[in-house]
């Protein structure tokens, strides 16, 4: 183990750690899940796979393998448990809303609500031919 | 080595404090299960800290297991909250 | 048999092999009679694949997703410090323009690694994402953060898919 590989890892761990800790702030004080689940998703996946990447240098092949897969896998699966939870937390209300500066979802499910009870759609229409276009 | 080990794992047990209690005060099971989900993942960080310092490659396969079951558990645990809470 | 139905099973023994960490006989036998097992234990439906990798594109698209994941982690992190308990935020329609499974799910993982924005929900049907987009303090900051997720799937697409001009026959 030579002393650049040594120093290397130590500026990845440190750094990994940096963003697990400010991670821990974020879902500390955000306000609602939805803003918790960023601070979880990006600041603490980053902290550990840097973390991972650091201690990748200091074991042997034959384990590093296995530890780039708990790095992939912490990839890979952010988005699934960010849908899962941020969708969850969203349809039940779970969301700070004096925090929001435009909502589209809650436009488009209440042309939903409207047009399933019969009302004719109007006026939010042109605003979603805005967006497609 | 062992100095930046200790620090790395000092500011981890921090960022778990901070989770820790995020996850007693909620306030809805979703705010808990985000900050489980991300306190399992600190425990793997410190866990590949421990690999790291005393060269435990064995400890990799636990690394490994408790990232899956971190995993699967917030998933599971949003979507019976979802489904108790009869959306769609 | 195309290299379509080998997919699944070269990923599921390569998984195995990454595992053990080696490469003897014994791992090598051991890995193809789980992969046959698991195969027939687990039903697994056939992932709609119709696309063309593209090898060079791929690697720039994990070069790119790297440094996206390093500065969604700097502005997350700094919106933690920053604003704390009053963040704005917003949630945002995308809609999008290709309609296969694999580029919506691309799509999806490459806006949850790009700075600031997450994935709510997906409208499969309709072939709408709805993204929460964090920091958002003006409807001008909003709309960036649109763009950035349709120029994710164009990234997506690129990589994946090739130009109709560049296709064989």
């Amino acid at each position: 183990m030579t002393a650049l590989t040594n120093v290397v890892s130590s500026v990845l761990m440190l750094v990994g750690a940096l963003f697990c800790l400010l991670a821990g702030v974020g879902v500390l004080r955000f306000p609602d899940a939805i803003c918790r689940l960023h601070a979880a998703a990006k600041a603490q996946t980053l902290g550990v796979v840097l973390i991972l990447l650091g201690t990748e240098l200091q074991v042997s092949v034959k384990f590093a393998w296995a530890l780039l897969l708990v790095a992939v896998f912490q990839l890979i699966t952010v988005p699934v448990t960010g849908q899962v939870v941020g969708r969850t937390a969203y349809r039940t209300g779970e969301i700070y809303r004096p925090g929001l500066v435009m909502d589209e979802l809650a436009d488009r499910l209440a042309a939903d609500a409207r047009r399933e009870s019969g009302e004719p759609a109007e006026p939010r229409e042109d605003a979603q031919e805005r967006g497609n276009g | 080595m062992n100095v930046v080990f200790a620090l790395t794992l000092i500011m981890l047990s921090v960022s778990a404090l901070l989770t820790l209690v995020r996850l007693v005060r909620g306030p809805s099971v979703l705010d808990r299960i985000v900050s489980l989900d991300v306190l399992v993942t600190l425990i793997v960080s410190a866990l590949a800290v421990h690999v790291a310092a005393n060269d435990a490659g064995r400890s990799v396969p636990l690394l490994l297991v408790l990232a899956l079951l971190g995993f699967i558990g917030s998933v599971t645990a949003a979507h019976l909250v979802g489904e108790r809470e009869d959306i769609r | 048999m195309t290299l379509r139905y080998l997919v699944q099973p070269l990923w599921l023994l390569l998984l195995w092999l990454m595992l053990w960490g080696s490469v003897s006989a014994v791992v090598l036998i051991g890995g193809l009679a789980v992969v046959i097992a698991v195969r027939a234990a687990f039903r697994m439906p056939a992932v709609d694949l119709r696309v063309t990798l593209r090898p060079l594109r791929l690697i720039g698209l994990f070069w790119h997703l790297l440094i996206q994941l390093v500065s969604s982690a700097t502005s997350v992190a700094w919106a933690a410090i920053r604003h704390g308990g009053h963040v704005p935020a917003a949630v945002m329609e995308v809609p999008l323009e290709e309609d296969s499974d694999v580029i919506i799910a691309a799509t999806v993982f490459f806006t949850a690694m790009s700075p600031g924005s997450l994935v709510l929900e997906i409208d499969r049907e309709r072939r709408v994402l709805y993204v929460h987009g964090l920091p958002a303090g003006t409807r001008a900051e909003a709309e960036r953060r649109r763009r950035s997720v349709r120029q994710a799937e164009r990234a997506t697409v690129s990589a994946l898919k090739e130009a109709p001009k560049e296709a064989p026959k």
